[in-house]
């Protein structure tokens, strides 16, 4: 015991000390950055008790850690979930300052049965088994979901014929029946069709999910069960040694992995590159939404008969109201073209005035592009890198990742397990505990007018095991800032709460990326003094 | 907030105040808004020419002893009557928590919300220093910039108010008015760059790091929904020339049933409501 004391206090007045001269980091010499070095990796060598564990985190020279996973999608986010069953030290990197902040982030929120994957598949049979997987998912970590059933609507003989006899025999082959339904029985239940339809089916087990919700959710579950979560830290650079990959961000942390597991979304291919690997490249392809508050009565997801290129543009209810109406699918050459186009949105009312004439002149509340990833290869790619095994891709993913996702987190979890020999921890919490889901609506005054959404909410989102550090992260959390007034009233409130209870200067709280702060300076002079 | 009230008047802005300083709540009355002090969302912009009218009468009412006033309290949701002689019910949620409140009569007096940017369906990015001009105010009286190169598109009164307060910050500000010009597209990320604007069948692209986004108000009714209250396509609240809803005892005033109503016609409406009213609530 004394000794076990004698050792934490040398070891505080050691860290203190490092962590003092780190500060001055930049105005050292560059002998006294590798003195630095040298006393971090001497801490990491040489004391493994848990003291160390957790401040590991703040050590910024060669992270040792068993299983590394680039990206914080839904996909990321799952298999970290799953090897926090593990006895290892398991870490993710996200390069923005959010979870979900990609292709997971801007979809249809659908939980797909996968009816109309190519049968025989990875994707296919990753999809059946995430069909078994999904409702222990959704109540260990009380994700809101709605299993609406999609209605899949031919507006032509041409259509109906293809649903006949190409998808409904493929669902067959993927273990989904789909229930044929004439228009007569589809105006029946869905008023709000158009009367010029010819004839459908009914998908029952499909649903719909907040894809923010779950991919935070997963994280959470994880952290709690100790991995660990770095956001705004890009992958810049990657070594293979016999050993381990060497990772290096954008902030200067290192990592040393025994597995690196490349769950970067679009940017899979650039991460595979920084090995040398180029078996495989992806390119993005837009979707434009358009959301619309006012339902006109749409509670079941609408489906028009797939083309080659995407499922179309459909009609889906918000799991937290409104429906969405899209996705257009452009190809784009830019993985950062999220702007919205005159001709996009008006794509999107001339498809949709084919399935609920309603929607054709709806009002909007807002309008977003997501971009989603097509790999070269045209199926999940989920193997090792041609560079070394101990990096293992999981890309490709489509616009499955949210659907499958429980099952790409238990198969890559597997291969990881059996890759490294883990075994797993005595002590994982399946759940997350009740009170982060608790409603907090009743507790304190309105700050979102337009969504009635309380202090209390607010507070508890900024409170959580991984908080928001931007205002759009609050916005997903709580659903604040998604109204009629799209935050003009309480984003100023929003950036106080944020101050209070964060710490975070106005000036620096961003709305999302690096410098979009909504603010640019202090007040000075005269209007300061108003 | 216990008890039956004969009068519940939801919102302290123009429309209300007017009626107030016009007799309106002589009976036992409670009165819940939204901010923390009354004036409504305009209430930032002052002080500012061409609206002391308004200023006087925040400076000079007087709430009667007969009147309850409730700040930081939002009504979140209304459950009107269901049989004559019952009260109706208020959702009202405030720092000590979520309560319900009765009273004989409402008079839905919350006003409008500003029009953003996404309900025009402009194209393009959505990046930082997008806003309508509400924002702008609440931050310059947080102490913040919005930005550096403003364009205000607008033309009412408070939109140049609004315009003029950013340059006397030290804002760059060029005015764009809609009737002879449209916005086209939002370019820049993460940040605003640029708008694309056109103009008499020409493209212009001005460089700017904010865009205060003035096309003027909508109902602030969502909070109405599922109440029964008729509302029109817009969101505005139908009533007869007597400012009474579809709903019997349930009335409204000010820009919840005409969101481009200026603040002089807000004033005169509550002046009316308060002499149409005053003797049967």
């Amino acid at each position: 015991m004394t000794r076990f004391l004698l050792e934490a206090t040398l070891a505080v007045a050691l860290f203190s000390t490092i962590a003092i001269v780190h500060r001055f980091w930049k105005m050292l010499p560059n002998y006294v950055d590798k003195v630095t070095a040298y006393l971090y990796t001497f801490i990491i060598n040489h004391h493994t008790s848990t003291t160390f564990q957790g401040w590991s985190a703040m050590v910024k020279d060669m992270q040792r850690v068993d299983v590394l996973i680039i990206g914080g999608g839904v996909v990321g986010s799952a298999i970290l979930r799953e090897l926090a069953r593990y006895d290892a030290r398991v870490a993710l990197l996200e390069r923005n300052p959010d979870v979900c902040e990609g292709t997971s982030k801007s979809n249809s929120a659908i939980v797909h049965t996968g009816f109309d994957a190519p049968p025989g598949t990875l994707e296919a049979r990753l999809l059946a088994d995430a069909r078994a997987l999904w409702p222990q998912v959704i109540e260990q970590l009380h994700i809101p979901y709605l299993q609406t059933g999609a209605l899949l609507i031919a507006t032509s003989e041409e259509e109906l014929a293809t649903l006949k006899n190409e998808i409904v025999p493929k669902a067959e082959r993927n273990g989904v029946t789909l229930q044929p339904l004439t228009c007569d029985e589809i105006l029946e239940n869905s008023p709000y069709i158009n009367p010029a339809i010819v004839g459908g089916a009914l998908v029952e087990g499909e649903g719909i999910v907040d894809p923010f919700w779950t991919t935070r959710a997963y994280c959470e579950n994880a952290v709690l069960n100790g991995a660990q979560v770095f956001t705004g830290e890009a992958v810049v650079g990657m070594s293979v040694a016999d050993e381990h990959i060497s990772v290096h961000t954008s902030n200067g942390r290192n990592f040393a992995a025994s597995l690196v597991i490349n769950a970067a979304g679009l940017w899979s291919d650039e991460v595979a590159q920084l090995v040398g690997d180029h078996s495989f490249t992806l390119t993005p392809r837009k979707g434009q939404f358009i959301i619309v508050e006012e339902d006109h009565g749409v509670s079941q997801i609408i489906l028009p008969i797939p083309n080659r290129i995407s499922k179309g543009i459909l009609v889906t209810p918000i799991i937290f109201g409104g429906v969405m109406l899209g996705p257009t699918a452009e190809e784009v050459q830019d993985k950062g073209d999220f702007a919205t186009t005159f001709e996009g949105l008006r794509q999107i009312r001339q498809g949709i005035a084919k399935l609920v004439p309603a929607m054709m002149d709806a009002v909007s509340v807002r309008q977003f592009a997501g971009l989603r990833a097509v790999s070269s290869t045209g199926e999940y790619i989920i193997r090792p890198s041609t560079a070394s095994e101990r990096l293992l891709h999981v890309a490709g993913i489509r616009s499955t990742g949210l659907s499958a996702s429980p099952a790409i987190g238990r198969y890559v979890g597997d291969l990881a397990r059996a890759q490294l020999g883990l075994a797993l921890r005595e002590h994982f919490v399946e759940e997350l505990p009740e009170y982060l889901s608790e409603t907090h609506a009743n507790e304190g005054d309105v700050i979102c007018l337009c969504r009635s959404i309380t202090r209390g909410e607010i507070m508890a989102a900024l409170r959580s095991p991984l908080p928001p550090e931007t205002l759009d992260g609050l916005k997903r959390r709580t659903g604040t800032m998604l109204g009629d007034c799209q935050g003009n009233i309480c984003m100023p409130r929003l950036m106080q709460l944020f101050q209070q209870q964060r710490g975070c200067d106005p000036l620096a709280l961003n709305k999302n990326y690096d410098g979009s702060s909504p603010v640019v300076a202090r007040v000075a002079g005269k209007e300061a003094r108003r | 907030m216990s008890g039956i009230y004969e009068l519940a008047i939801v919102g302290a802005g123009l429309s209300a105040l007017s009626a107030i300083s016009a007799g309106l709540g002589r009976e036992r009355t409670i009165m819940l808004d939204y901010q923390a002090e009354p004036g409504g969302f305009l209430k930032h912009a002052l002080p500012a020419p061409g609206f002391e009218i308004f200023e006087e009468l925040i400076r000079s009412t007087r709430f009667p002893p007969s009147i309850t006033t409730c700040f930081g309290a939002t009504v979140v949701g209304l459950l009107p009557a269901f049989e004559a002689g019952e009260p109706h019910i208020l959702v009202v949620r405030q720092k000590q928590g979520t309560q319900q409140v009765q009273a004989k009569r409402v008079l839905i007096a919350c006003g409008g919300l500003e029009i953003p940017r996404e309900h025009a369906q402009i194209p393009g990015s959505r990046p930082a220093g997008v806003m309508t001009p509400i924002m702008v105010h609440l931050l310059l009286a947080q102490g913040y910039l919005p930005g550096k190169q403003a364009i205000v598109y607008g033309d009412t009164h408070y939109t140049s108010v609004t315009a003029r307060r950013l340059a006397g910050a030290g804002v760059a500000v060029s005015l764009v008015a809609p009737v002879d010009a449209q916005l086209v597209a939002i370019e820049g990320s993460p940040r605003l760059q640029r708008v694309i604007v056109r103009r008499a069948g020409e493209i212009y692209s001005m460089e700017a790091d904010l865009l205060v986004y003035g096309a003027g108000m909508m109902a602030n009714t969502h909070w109405l929904k599922g109440s029964g209250i008729s509302t029109a396509e817009d969101g505005t609240v139908q009533v007869d020339a007597g400012y009474a809803t579809n709903i019997p005892g349930i009335y409204a005033v000010g820009t919840v049933i005409a969101p481009s109503l200026d603040h002089v016609d807000s004033l005169a409406m509550g002046k009316e409501v308060a002499s149409l009213l005053g003797g049967t609530l």
